[in-house]
Formats: structure tokens, C-alpha cells, sequence
């Protein structure tokens, strides 16, 4: 005969069983709406918002997908960048992952996830379809990573459709307010920014809190640099030295700026956001930033703007856009390839132009808007002089968050210039991957 | 061995030996606690030590961990930022638990002792849903709101210095590394302060009117009642209070990460921000999860601390009233 011990033990067993299956059955069902890989579903994810020139774009594609494919449904699923950014490993490992995905372009991000061998290699269909012929050498550049995620070079694991960059936004009305000419030079924008501070106007709208103030850092370092100095610093072709004439020309100037003014030292805890409205607001007459800003400008800028490349530089800050990326485990993968083929369609890329966006294969001649073709054709010189540069982050994991640290207590001279460089020479080298 | 004899002996004596025999109420309670042991199981202990497994080695979260050790712990040691955001956690627990505690104490008196004799319970009532609101607000809401109020060009503090001629004392309230610091901790007195005030607001609830009663008809003054009758007689809602307001404040990551991202410069960073953004952002998951490891056993020890000084309080608190 049992024990009560032992016929408490028994049902707890049972109990702990039966909770068990149940939690199973639970996620066997759960798992059950996964692509079927019936070339019937094309499941797609992207974190566009719908109102941005790609969330416009890709929509459009959509219907053109779905009129090319009859029988073929779409489904399209909206996630967060951060979502997808801090989920895409476990969900790529699964039999859960769709079939197509936009996925953040880099070292540390599709780069890990191509050496994870988690990412389908895009090769053949490049080749097949011309993609190779769409985008430039410079765009392609995050497309291809090698045995260690390093981009560059090697297999092709993601295509972007659309291109970014950085420039100088001018408050026209501002520089007519005040009198002062819009510069051409470098020496015209900083006599441009004292001009502005002696009528008591700080001229650089910026945020230390985020990706801005760091943007104006390494604008500054890469108009003293060349190509092979950025493959060091972003593709480890060379050693990377912090305290060479373009970095410490960088953290002095900024330093500087800083402490004439240009730049508010009240700005070291404010958000890229807080930049954008203070030069949407008209606050601040010049800002530095990128052109994912273009579109909401257009929208909400109440004045008479202006945009130009950053004086006196042959790189700027910039690269091929996020990617579409097919995972390994997509069921449907051949839906996904003409998905991406209609995305690079003239028709699709000129929508994309035309909503504000930097298209890869657009006919300049057939986006109509004056401020978006201006926009393209910047992007299209900065192209062909091979001038993206990429962002200052990208080298290693977590920069980002030690670049924001190390900036803010360069804005508020809690740290000195040799010493804020010392600081990212330290990140840098602990963060580079071996080879 | 001596439980099966004595089951037996028991079992001898009854009248139906082989029928169904009902649980004892003992058992029948361990049925209760099942699902929450299991849910305990699944949600803290699984998931801690497999994060105090994942300490042990180097991993980027995907791929193949490498088995390190005591590498990452070794590196804690000398690691200045990871000291640095402990040092910020003290003043966190000022921010959180000692001074709410303070002057929940005083208002929560205040309220129960002059606002609901002289103005109504239904005014002190009013009162403590006011001062307990920004414990229900979602902490990320209450924290852009104060970015907002912050700011240093537009924020509604600098203007209204201004307004008021107190111009000069405008400030770059988050923005500045000399005063980020006590900027948040200033909003985490604002959000903490209704916790204290309604435990403390129910303890004045059970402290027998006689008392006070007795020490007014002695010619005892307000503070004198408060000091020798209210503080003593709420000390069990005090060491309450006080242990988990702690708990909250070495654990605080919420107001950090809305409104300072534990910046400038690391001026605000906190033990759980630190280990949040070497764990996703700077992905050194094994680096981040020691850190969390550390903090956890931190937590644990000082609660089993306080939840101790409780008990001993109460009982002592008993034995006054026995």
C-alpha cells in the first residue's frame, strides 16, 4: 500500500506531466500558422512605418507582387526595428521565420548573423536576375559579408533597395534673416556660424544624448581622411589609430565648436528628435543629419529650405539602406527572390524617390518632386566618387553607447580631447573582432 | 521509516481501512502551491540558472558560448563603470526608499491626524489618490513627461524659472553630469512618495485613538505624538516599506533608460541600465549576465536582511503587546 508521502509524490508527478503536455500542446499549436513552403505565402517583415517613402514603396510592391502572382497571398507582418534587431536570432533559428525580412545592415548585425549561418546566400540570384548591375559598388558594399560578418567582400546576403546619407540642412529664411550668406566652403560655414553667434543664435542644432553630436564628430574626422583610412577603421584593412591627424582634428574642432558656442554645451542630454524639432521650429538654422529626415522636413518644415553635401569633404557619413534578407529557413524562397526583384523595379524605386527616399536604381529624369531630385542627384555624386563612409559605430558592438558617453563628456569638458580619444581607442580595440 | 509506521497505526484504528481516505489538510494546501511552484520554477529560478550559467562564459547570444570561468567576474572587479553604477545606486536607494519614507511618514500623519479631523475623510482620501498617482502611471509615460518638464530650452521648469524672475537659475537639468543625477532622483522621490503614504496611511489605521487621546489630554503637541506614539507603533509598515522601497531602488531601470539612457557620460548609469546595454547593445551577454547575476544576489541578500529585521521587529513588537 502507498505511503500519503508517496500518493502526494504521485500526483504531484502526474500534475507536473499533465502541465507539461499541456505546455506543449500550447506551443505546438502556437507554431502551426509557420510558412508552409506551398509557394501559395509570401511572408514578409519590415519595421517601415507606412508613411515613409519606403513603407509607401514596399506596399506598392506588394500590390505589384500579388497582380504578378495570382493565387499568391502576402502576408505581411509590421514589426519594430528593435523588435527584429533583439529577436532576429532566436526567430531565424526557428521554423518560424518568414520568408523575407528587412534586417538591419553591418558588422554586428547582418554580418552576425551571416557567420551564424542563419542567412540564405543571395549569389546565384544576384547574378541571375542583375542585381549586381542595380547597385553601386559603394551600396553593395553592406550586401556581402565574409566567413568572420565582415562586409566588404565575400557571399551576398542581403540586397537594399534604397540608399542613405548625410548632409546639411539650411534654414534659408534664417540665413535672409540675419543677413548672412549661405556658405559653399568650409571656411563660409564656420564664418557663417560666427556670424550667427554674434547675433546671439547658436547655428548647430544637435543632440548629445544620441547619434547627432557623434555625426558631427566623424563628418569632421572624414573630411581629413581618405578610402583607405575609412576600410581601416570600418573593415580592419589597417590599424586604426584614435590619435591620428583626423581623429584629434576631429575631437579638438568639436571640442571647440563646442566651446564657441556653435554647438550648445545645454544640448549634451537632448535626443536626435529634440535636433530635428528645434530646426523644424526654426530654432537652429544649419542642422547635420541624414536624409531620413528628407520626407518629414518636406512635410513639416514651415520655411524655405535648403540641403548641400558637407563643404570640403570627400566622404560623408552614409551607406546602402537596411536589407531584404532571406533566412535560411524560409520556406518559400523563390517568392521571395521576386519580391525583391519588383522592390528594385524602375516603377517601385521611383515611387521611392519621389516620396522623399534615396532610391539605388531610380531614372533620375522620372522623379518629378525638384527638392527629391536634388536629393538623388547629391547621392549620385557622392556615389560615384565612392564617398560613403559608413557610420562611426559600425566597427564593433556597442560603440554606439560608448561613442553618446565619451561625446557628451567631451560637450561638458568633463573629458579633454586626448582623453576622449584615448576612451574610444580603448572600446575600439577591446571590441574588434580577431581575424 | 517513522511516518510509515505511524500512517499505519493510524490507518489500524479506522473503521473503513481499505476505502478512500480523505487528505489530511496539509496535503491538500501542497496541491494549491503547485501551480505557483511550478510558475516560480519556470519564470525565475530556470531562467536564473541558466543566466548564471551563460556568466561563466564569453557569448555574443548567438552561436556557441565559450567557457570562460570566473573571467567575467574577475573583469567586474576592475571593471570602474560597473563600480560607478553602484555607487549611483545608493543614491537611488536615498531617492527611493529614505527619503519617500521620510515624508510619506510625515504626510501620511499629517493627512490621518489634522487633514481627515479638521477638513474630512473625504478630503485626505482625495489626497493620498493624489499623492499616490504617480505610482500608477507607467513609469516610461511619467518619464517622457519629465523629459518634457526638464528640457533645457522648452522645458517647463527653465520657463518657469524664468517667469518668475529666477532666471539665473536655470539649468541643463539631465543634460549636465553634475546635477543628471540628483535631476532623476528628484522624479523617483515624485513617483515613489504614495507608496509609503498609503501603507503608512493603513498602519495609522489599527493604532488604538486612546492613545492619542491620552498623550493630547497630557498637553502633548503634534510632533510629540508623532514621534513617540505614530513612528513607534508603525515600525512593522516602516521596515515594510523601507525593504522593498530598497529593492526597487537597486533595481531601478525603467527611469533611467526613458530618461537619461544612464548618461551624460555615465553620470546616471545604474547597475540594471549597465547590465541591460552590455547584455543587448554591446552584446557581451556573458559579461551582461554576470553583472545580472551579481545584482540579483545582491537583491536576495539584502531582502532576506530585511525581510529578518521584520520579523524581529514584529516579534519584538509582540512581545511589548503580550
Amino acid at each position: 500500500m502507498l505511503t500519503a508521502r508517496r500518493r502526494t509524490a504521485r500526483r504531484l508527478t502526474t500534475l507536473t506531466a499533465a502541465a507539461l503536455c499541456g505546455a506543449l500542446l500550447l506551443s505546438a499549436c502556437g507554431g502551426s500558422d509557420s510558412g508552409s513552403g506551398d509557394a501559395k505565402t509570401l511572408r514578409l517583415w519590415h519595421y517601415e512605418g507606412p508613411d515613409s517613402a519606403m513603407g509607401v514603396a514596399w506596399n506598392a510592391a506588394i500590390k505589384e507582387f500579388e497582380a504578378q502572382h495570382p493565387g499568391v497571398q502576402v502576408k505581411f507582418e509590421e514589426k519594430g526595428f528593435e523588435q527584429i534587431q533583439k529577436t532576429a536570432p532566436m526567430v531565424l533559428n526557428s521554423s518560424d521565420a518568414p520568408d523575407l525580412m528587412e534586417y538591419n545592415k553591418g558588422n554586428a548585425t547582418a554580418g552576425q548573423l551571416s557567420k551564424q549561418g542563419l542567412l540564405t546566400d543571395l549569389g546565384a540570384e544576384v547574378t541571375a536576375r542583375g542585381w549586381d548591375k542595380k547597385l553601386s559598388a559603394a551600396v553593395a558594399t553592406t550586401s556581402r559579408y565574409d566567413a568572420n560578418g565582415v562586409m566588404g567582400s565575400g557571399k551576398w546576403y542581403g540586397v537594399p533597395d534604397y540608399a542613405e546619407y548625410t548632409m546639411v540642412f539650411y534654414n534659408k529664411d534664417l540665413f535672409a534673416k540675419y543677413g548672412i550668406a549661405r556658405p559653399k566652403t568650409f571656411d563660409e560655414l564656420t564664418a557663417a556660424m560666427d556670424a550667427f553667434v554674434k547675433k546671439g543664435v547658436t547655428p548647430l542644432a544637435n543632440a548629445g544624448a544620441e547619434y547627432v553630436a557623434q555625426q558631427y564628430l566623424y563628418q569632421l574626422a572624414l573630411s581629413k581622411a581618405d578610402r583607405s583610412w575609412v576600410d581601416s577603421y570600418q573593415l580592419y584593412q589597417g590599424k586604426t589609430d584614435f590619435h591620428d591627424p583626423a581623429w584629434t582634428y576631429a575631437a579638438d574642432t568639436f571640442a571647440d565648436w563646442v566651446r564657441k558656442g556653435y554647438i550648445s554645451k545645454k544640448s549634451t542630454g537632448t535626443k536626435a528628435e529634440d535636433a530635428g524639432v528645434s530646426w523644424i521650429q526654426g530654432k537652429a538654422p544649419i542642422l547635420f543629419s541624414g536624409s531620413w529626415w528628407y520626407g518629414r522636413f518636406q512635410s513639416e518644415a514651415k520655411f524655405d529650405w535648403d540641403s548641400g553635401l558637407w563643404p570640403g569633404s570627400e566622404l560623408t557619413l552614409g551607406s546602402g539602406g537596411n536589407l531584404w534578407v532571406v533566412p535560411k529557413n524560409a520556406k518559400n524562397k523563390e517568392l521571395a527572390y521576386d519580391f525583391i526583384d519588383i522592390t528594385l523595379s524602375k516603377k517601385i524605386q521611383n515611387l521611392l524617390g519621389d516620396k522623399g527616399g534615396v532610391p539605388v536604381a531610380a531614372d533620375a529624369s522620372a522623379v518629378t518632386d525638384p527638392r527629391a531630385k536634388a536629393l538623388i542627384e547629391n547621392f549620385n555624386a557622392l556615389s560615384d566618387r565612392d564617398g560613403l563612409a559608413f557610420y562611426p559605430d559600425w566597427p564593433v558592438n556597442g560603440f554606439y553607447d560608448v561613442l553618446v558617453s565619451e561625446t557628451q563628456k567631451l560637450m561638458t569638458g568633463a573629458e579633454k580631447p586626448d582623453g576622449y580619444l584615448s576612451a574610444l581607442q580603448k572600446a575600439y580595440d577591446k571590441g574588434v573582432p580577431q581575424r | 521509516m517513522t511516518v510509515t509506521v505511524e500512517e499505519g497505526t493510524r490507518a489500524a484504528g479506522r473503521s473503513r481501512p481499505d476505502g478512500p481516505r480523505r487528505p489530511r489538510p496539509r496535503e491538500s494546501y501542497a496541491l494549491f502551491l503547485l501551480p505557483g511552484v511550478l510558475a516560480f520554477l519556470a519564470v525565475v529560478i530556470v531562467p536564473f540558472l541558466m543566466n548564471t550559467g551563460v556568466s561563466f562564459t564569453e557569448w555574443q547570444g548567438i552561436g556557441t558560448p565559450k567557457w570562460t570561468g570566473l573571467a567575467n567576474y574577475r573583469e567586474l572587479l576592475d571593471d570602474a563603470e560597473f563600480w560607478a553604477s553602484f555607487r549611483h545606486s545608493l543614491f537611488m536607494v536615498v531617492a527611493m526608499a529614505a527619503v519617500p519614507t521620510a515624508i510619506g511618514l510625515v504626510l501620511a500623519a499629517a493627512l490621518f491626524d489634522y487633514v481627515a479631523k479638521h477638513l474630512g475623510a473625504r478630503v485626505a482620501a482625495v489626497l493620498r489618490a493624489c499623492f499616490y498617482l504617480p505610482q500608477v502611471l507607467p513609469i516610461a509615460v511619467a518619464g517622457i513627461v519629465w523629459s518634457w518638464i526638464l528640457a533645457p530650452d522648452n522645458g517647463s521648469l527653465n520657463a518657469l524659472l524664468k517667469a518668475v524672475g529666477l532666471g539665473s537659475w536655470q539649468q541643463d537639468w539631465l543634460g549636465d553630469p553634475d546635477l543628471a543625477l540628483y535631476s532623476v532622483m528628484a522624479v523617483m522621490v515624485w513617483v515613489q512618495i504614495g507608496f509609503p503614504l498609503v501603507v503608512f496611511m493603513a498602519g495609522l489605521q489599527r493604532v488604538d485613538p486612546q492613545l492619542y487621546e491620552a498623550a493630547e489630554l497630557d498637553g502633548a503637541g503634534w510632533w510629540r505624538r508623532f514621534w513617540h506614539i505614530t513612528l513607534p507603533q508603525i515600525r512593522p509598515e516602516t521596515s515594510v516599506v523601507l525593504t522593498w522601497c530598497t529593492i526597487a531602488a537597486l533595481k531601478v531601470f525603467g527611469a533611467v533608460y526613458v530618461l537619461t539612457k544612464g548618461g551624460p557620460g555615465g553620470a546616471t548609469d545604474v547597475p540594471s541600465y549597465f547590465s541591460f546595454s552590455t547584455f543587448f547593445e554591446k552584446t557581451q551577454v556573458g559579461y551582461g549576465a554576470a553583472i545580472s547575476t551579481v545584482l540579483t544576489v545582491l537583491i536576495l541578500a539584502l531582502s532576506l536582511v530585511g525581510l529578518r529585521l521584520q520579523t524581529r521587529a514584529e516579534d519584538t513588537a509582540e512581545g511589548v503587546r503580550a
